[in-house]
């Protein structure tokens, strides 16, 4: 059994002489998706064809890889200015709300994921390991036989870090303060959904794999917009038209395979209003197969006695970034999220002609797909 | 922030050619023990640019590195020793890490490096 990701890279890419890997839509029953077992513990098979889901009603339909080629968000002028640029939206969803709720965050992240386990686990002895929005360093240390350095944009949750022993810096994951190609391997573990437009989550994986040596690895695990528990969903706020048109790319066209297709039966609404995401829950249902909806704010709930942190609470409820819930006794923070539909790593990743492609999974709501720097 | 993660850090301030290495400013640091490891050592050697590390360490008084080191030193034990101590044992605690090119500071606290850039940086 091959038990060392790199012999595995060097036998997948000589005994199948594929630069990319073909996706074959087979059809499964719409239950839990048939998956090619690709873990990354002890028996690593590489994978030519993914299973994804079909006929199914809330689900996008699943087409191969080659016909959504040319689909992806058309002209970015959002982005004319520095790509680098962090977006409001990602300031005010992302990086304050993880400031704020860190403690909390922290202590409720400590299982480890098998599939990040078993790569890291599966690293020579002596990699030096780049975790890239390394949170509150879960997988910090986890082999000892590596040296990790970590990174995140959060300076709680890098104190935290720190506070465990751990070699952190505060860095922002689309513009890196490393050298080129010192890392052995890097990996970015459920941060660029966390992106708000594609070029600056293109940019972020170019940073991985530049950071990283030539036949370095890098893994990076989204989540998926096919969450197994459907019931998920609902508690998810779809961003509506209006709120995409400021935020998130005011100039594109909602065309109808657009990657960011906005739901237009969403009714006009405020984004600070209170709107959960069951009272429109018909926007779930996608029955003219159009593609499913991709940005979300998806609820935290603080508990009243971790929020009681001097004024916090009280600027946070000010300048709306969280809410009161009295029934739950929790303060509700939004969280931006970009969520991945399938195929759109792989096409991410497309463009870059010094990273192939040489492994993708579907795990726990999450799409994963590791790289390997030419 | 051990002299490792300083070996590897650059500056990326827009316009900035080569930010590698940042000048090291240290006004506190610490010494802390890790186990030695002769092997990871030599597999860690070749990443290291040489004069960025002994350049760092003789910032914090520590200038028992050779100014030059080629792999043949690796094959002596008292060598590895001193390596090992500046790579891995030395942790800045406070201090700054200073952009080559245009002087951009970034500052360490609490062995933290901040390495964030503001806006009209990039």
């Amino acid at each position: 059994m091959f038990h060392h990701v790199h012999s595995v890279a060097k036998f997948w890419r000589s005994h199948l002489q594929l630069k990319e890997i073909i996706f074959f839509k087979l059809s499964y029953p719409q239950g839990c998706p048939k998956i090619n077992r690709h873990d990354f513990g002890d028996n690593v098979i590489p994978s030519v064809s993914y299973c994804a889901f079909t006929n199914s009603t809330n689900l996008p339909d699943m087409n191969s890889l080659e016909c959504k080629q040319g689909s992806h968000v058309s002209s970015e002028t959002r982005d004319h200015q520095s790509v680098r640029l962090t977006p409001d939206i990602e300031k005010k969803y992302v990086h304050s709300v993880y400031d704020a709720i860190a403690p909390h965050f922290s202590s409720t992240r400590f299982a480890k994921w098998p599939k990040v386990a078993g790569f890291i686990n599966s690293l020579k002895p002596g990699s030096v390991i780049l975790d890239v929005g390394c949170g509150n360093g879960k997988y910090l240390g986890l082999n000892p036989d590596c040296l990790y350095v970590g990174c995140d944009i959060s300076p709680p949750l890098i104190d935290i870090c720190a506070r465990r022993g751990h070699e952190v810096i505060v860095a922002d994951a689309v513009n890196l303060p490393y050298r080129n190609s010192f890392g052995d391997a890097a990996i970015s573990i459920a941060v660029l959904h966390h992106l708000s437009t594609e070029s600056r989550r293109r940019k972020a994986i170019e940073e991985l794999v530049r950071v990283v040596r030539k036949g370095g690895l890098v893994l990076i695990t989204v989540w998926a917009v096919e969450q197994e528990d459907k019931s998920l969903l609902m508690k998810w706020t779809p961003l509506c038209h209006k709120y995409n048109e400021e935020w998130i790319s005011p100039s594109s066209v909602p065309t109808r395979n657009h990657s960011t297709v906005m739901l237009e039966s969403i009714p006009e609404a405020d984004e600070n209003s209170h709107h959960h995401g069951n009272q429109s829950n018909k926007s779930q249902t996608q029955s003219n197969g159009e593609e499913a909806h991709q940005e979300y704010f998806v609820p935290w709930h603080l508990p009243f006695h971790r929020a009681e942190i001097g004024g916090a609470t009280a600027s946070a409820i000010e300048n709306g970034l969280a809410k009161k819930d009295n029934k739950k006794g929790a303060m509700v923070y939004n969280r931006y999220y970009h969520v991945f539909a399938e195929g759109e790593l792989a096409r991410l990743v497309s463009g870059m002609d010094n990273a192939a492609i040489v492994g993708q999974f579907y795990d726990k709501s999450n799409w994963c797909i590791v790289l390997e720097k030419r | 922030m051990r002299l490792l993660t300083h070996n590897m850090l650059s500056s990326n301030v827009k316009g900035v050619v080569n930010g590698f290495p940042l000048r090291l400013e240290a006004s506190s640091w610490v010494e802390k023990e890790v186990e030695f490891n002769a092997d990871f050592l030599r597999s860690m050697f070749p990443k290291i640019d040489w004069p960025a590390l002994a350049g760092a360490a003789q910032k914090i008084g520590y200038a028992a590195l050779p100014d030059t080191a080629d792999a043949t030193m690796l094959e002596s034990e008292d060598f590895l020793k001193k390596f090992h101590h500046a790579l891995l044992e030395i942790h800045v605690e406070e201090g700054a890490l200073v952009c080559p090119e245009s002087g951009r500071r970034f500052p360490i606290n609490k062995g933290i490096p901040n390495m964030l850039l503001n806006e009209d940086e990039v």
